[in-house]
């Protein structure tokens, strides 16, 4: 399969890569740039573990062409906080007990993100529609719709900084 | 006294780690000259296998191994509680899940191409999808050594279920069917094997129990089981449904061929149709009662679908039937259980190991005696707790 070269923009880096013109974004992801924070839970976009965020959407990058990310940009869960330096959401995960085995937390997270970042006080229930496309079979949602809407007051309150 | 821990929230010792991506799962894993390792899966539920012809696959460039039953060092069996399940068919298959052969390749495109590429004849058999076709006389056998599709049959026995009826005012009686069911973890089942100068196997796996996989592992490698290692990665779900050898074995036969580091990660269809499954059940119920509502007798039956293989549903259904009561006091109790061969997906643990089923029953049971007698489901519950 030929290689497609791809210009994007990578948790805010100017990145070039080089990829199989058949293959998806999240293979891009996880393969070519070495970012594991994405999963691949069913490769078919019924899970959302696979959730990246693309030019401020939150998309299943299981079902993005990596080609249709040129000129995009795009934001991994490596993009938003480190462990000494969390983003709020992931703080507010960790703090509501919200993560149990892991493997969804991520897509779970940068879902809340696009939501927050695109409308920062959000009610209960726009806060289950934005998530309704990540699955958790740990079973934690009560808990993780507490830490997005503990996440958006404490930004909202100015202690977080994004 | 101001205790630190006791009675306080703390947070998940990894919950950090993995709310920033940082958790490693056994997929996440890679190692120089690593290969990637699939199976290639039965087209049948049922039937024999005439003959596997892998020479096609095998000159496929970027192919390192394919591997049948007869390339297997050690036994060629592995299960939880029984060994009756094949790492690779040899000459039949019992479920669609059954892998036939195993492929390590420079990427996973040409190991998925290689496995297109091999060639199985089968003389399909007769198949058994349900519980009273198993136990029909002159069933097709599933394990033909076994003489019978009867895994196990159980009995609990109390008191003197004559007695216990003849003091019932009143009975209900029904008969319980619960479905199969995936366990749908969202992490599928993955393992990343190494073998070192000096042929020790070392293998991260996203399981359940680390020391119950060596011991099914190092027999079928043909080494003792000191050589193997198993190290739980970070684990995607398992609840139950990573109790059992799922990519462990395949990947270990891989490494000790290849001498490469081999990743075996399953596909959520393969998943699907491979991994253990909550047994389904047929439960019939009689359960006796007094006018003022004290239970006096249970009697019943619970028939399991064990699918092709044990795993260790033989005491998953025996579980079943010691909980058939609930959480009540009957002073006069017989059950019966049977776990029954199928060739169905195995079944296996899954949280509640056969209780759920019996909760089912036994529960809609009391709701019925209660309804009959007039009280309340509080009520007639709280009186036989």
């Amino acid at each position: 399969m030929a290689l497609i070269a791809l210009d994007l923009t990578v948790n805010g880096k100017q990145t070039q890569v080089q990829v199989e013109e058949d293959k998806n974004l999240l293979y891009l992801i996880r393969e070519v740039l070495g970012l594991k924070g994405a999963k691949e839970g069913c490769g078919e976009g019924d899970c959302g573990a696979c959730t990246v965020i693309l030019d401020g959407k939150a998309v299943n990058s299981c079902l993005v062409l990596a080609v249709q990310a040129q000129g995009k940009e795009l934001v991994t869960i490596e993009g938003l906080g480190r462990p000494d330096n969390p983003h709020p959401l992931q703080r507010a995960f960790v703090e509501e007990g919200a993560i149990q085995c892991g493997y969804c937390t991520p897509g779970m997270i940068l879902s809340a993100k696009a939501l927050l970042d695109y409308n920062p006080s959000p009610t209960g229930s726009e806060i289950r529609t934005a998530m309704s496309g990540n699955l958790c079979r740990c079973t934690g949602y009560q808990k993780i719709i507490r830490a997005v809407q503990k996440a958006s007051n404490s930004m909202a309150e100015g202690k977080e900084v994004l | 006294m101001g205790l630190k821990t006791v009675g306080q929230r703390v947070p998940r010792v990894d919950g950090l780690t993995k709310a920033v991506g940082q958790a490693v799962y056994a997929g996440d894993m890679e190692m120089p000259g690593m290969l990637y390792g699939k199976a290639l899966r039965s087209a049948y539920a049922h039937a024999k296998i005439l003959s596997i012809d892998t020479s096609s696959a095998e000159k496929i460039p970027g192919v390192h191994v394919v591997l049948t039953a007869k390339d297997i060092p050690g036994i060629n069996k592995f299960g939880l509680a029984i060994l009756d399940q094949p790492v690779l068919a040899a000459d039949k298959v019992r479920m669609r899940g059954d892998a036939i052969a195993l492929v390590a390749a420079e990427s996973g495109d040409i190991a998925e191409e290689a496995l297109q590429a091999i060639k199985v004849s089968y003389e399909e058999l007769p198949g058994i999808y349900t519980i009273e076709a198993g136990l029909a006389d002159n069933a097709p056998l599933i394990h033909e050594e076994m003489g019978t599709n009867l895994l196990q049959h159980t009995k609990v026995r109390k008191g003197n279920i004559q007695e216990g009826f003849a003091r019932a005012d009143v009975v209900v009686e029904n008969t319980y069917y619960t479905q199969r069911a995936e366990h749908a973890y969202l992490e599928p089942e993955t393992s990343l094997a190494t073998i070192d100068v000096s042929g020790n196997v070392t293998i991260w796996t996203s399981t359940q129990y680390v020391f119950r996989d060596r011991r099914q592992i190092a027999p079928v490698l043909g080494i003792p089981t000191n050589r193997v290692r198993v190290i739980q990665a970070a684990t995607g779900g398992a609840f139950g449904g990573k109790d059992d050898i799922t990519t462990e074995i395949q990947a270990g036969l891989l490494a000790l061929k290849t001498k490469r580091p081999v990743r075996v990660t399953w596909s959520r269809a393969e998943s699907m149709v491979c991994s253990t499954k909550r047994h389904p059940m047929k439960i019939w119920c009689k359960t006796g009662a007094t006018k003022d509502g004290r239970l006096v007798a249970l009697e019943g039956t619970v028939y399991s679908d064990k699918g092709a293989y044990c795993s260790i549903g033989h005491f998953i259904t025996k579980k079943a039937g010691l909980h058939l009561s609930g959480p009540y006091h009957i002073p006069h109790i017989s059950v019966d259980t049977f776990a029954v061969y199928t060739n169905n997906t195995v079944s296996g643990p899954f949280r509640g190991f056969g209780i759920l089923q019996s909760a089912l029953a036994h529960e809609s049971q009391m709701d019925m005696l209660a309804e009959r007698l007039g009280m309340s489901p509080w009520e007639i519950r709280m009186l036989n707790a």
